[in-house]
């Protein structure tokens, strides 16, 4: 499986590529912004996308928007501090496959990531 | 006080609630310990308590500034209890760490007052001993202290409305 993980925090990152090694999934690509997503997005092949929404350059919401222009099944997966049901609904109507709320506990970031990473194997 | 300066404090003071469980949610959630609000008060000015600021700008019907200020020993806890790295300096990663907190602590805070209709903006860091925070103009900043397994710290925020 090969995941394209996208947080302009390096602390996220490593605490979900922690995660996600726990689940024996160790090909990451990493992002720091959408703009640097979209490239590794257009030129690479990826089995599944966690994204962050309040980033630099380009946010999440914007390169959910480009990804699902691109790949309507790839499932992406947002990973962000916005909470309020208008913004998850936002997210909804742009394609998201699911979302998950920070802060999370270690439990509930594995079973989130579980899920897909298991249905997508 | 004005009537302009109060509404302006009530607003604020809206925020209050939301930050203190933000906090502790936060704490418990990412660095498993549990911090205790040891103190509230008005400001007298606007420079943070600690030597290292996590400053985030919040705009919508609420415009604003929230901080989340701390010692260097307390931003080190932070990094080793969010990633378990070790240092005794405050570096890039210390920052980023400190940074990420203070927005899980916005984000949290301002989905409570959701009919605020609140944006976050990316956390920036100052650093050293004595450094300013803008806040709107009139607007008298609290300081929310707690004290927790890692040292204390406060969170400072002031906002206005649009």
């Amino acid at each position: 499986m090969k995941v394209l993980l996208v947080d302009d925090s390096g602390t996220m990152r490593t605490i979900q590529k922690r995660c996600l090694s726990k689940l024996g999934i160790e090909d990451v690509t990493e992002a720091e912004d959408g703009v640097q997503a979209l490239e590794l997005f257009q030129g690479g092949t990826f089995d599944i996308v966690l994204s962050d929404w309040n980033m630099p350059n380009m946010d999440g919401l914007q390169l959910l928007k480009e990804i699902r222009q691109r790949n309507k099944d790839i499932p992406v997966i947002m990973i962000t501090t916005e909470a309020e049901r208008a913004r998850v609904v936002t997210a909804i109507q742009a394609g998201v496959s699911d979302y998950l709320v920070k802060p999370f506990t270690p439990d509930s970031l594995k079973s989130k990531l579980e899920r897909w990473v298991t249905s997508n194997a | 006080m004005t009537s302009t300066t109060t509404g302006k404090s009530e607003l604020t003071a809206e925020f209050v609630n939301p930050i203190i469980s933000a906090t502790i949610s936060v704490f418990e959630m990412m660095l498993g310990c549990t911090p205790k609000r040891t103190g509230l008060s008005l400001k007298a000015d606007h420079i943070p308590e600690h030597e290292l600021s996590a400053v985030i700008g919040i705009s919508g019907k609420a415009a604003g500034t929230l901080v989340l200020s701390l010692s260097k020993s307390v931003g080190i806890g932070i990094l080793d209890r969010l990633v378990g790295i070790s240092t005794d300096e405050i570096n890039d990663e210390v920052c980023d760490a400190v940074c990420e907190l203070a927005n899980m602590i916005a984000g949290s805070a301002k989905a409570q007052l959701e009919h605020l209709e609140a944006s976050i903006s990316i956390p920036n860091i100052i650093t050293g001993k004595g450094h300013t925070v803008h806040y709107p103009s009139n607007v008298v900043p609290i300081c929310i202290a707690f004290d927790s397994e890692i040292g204390t710290f406060t969170i400072e925020a002031g906002f206005s409305d649009r």
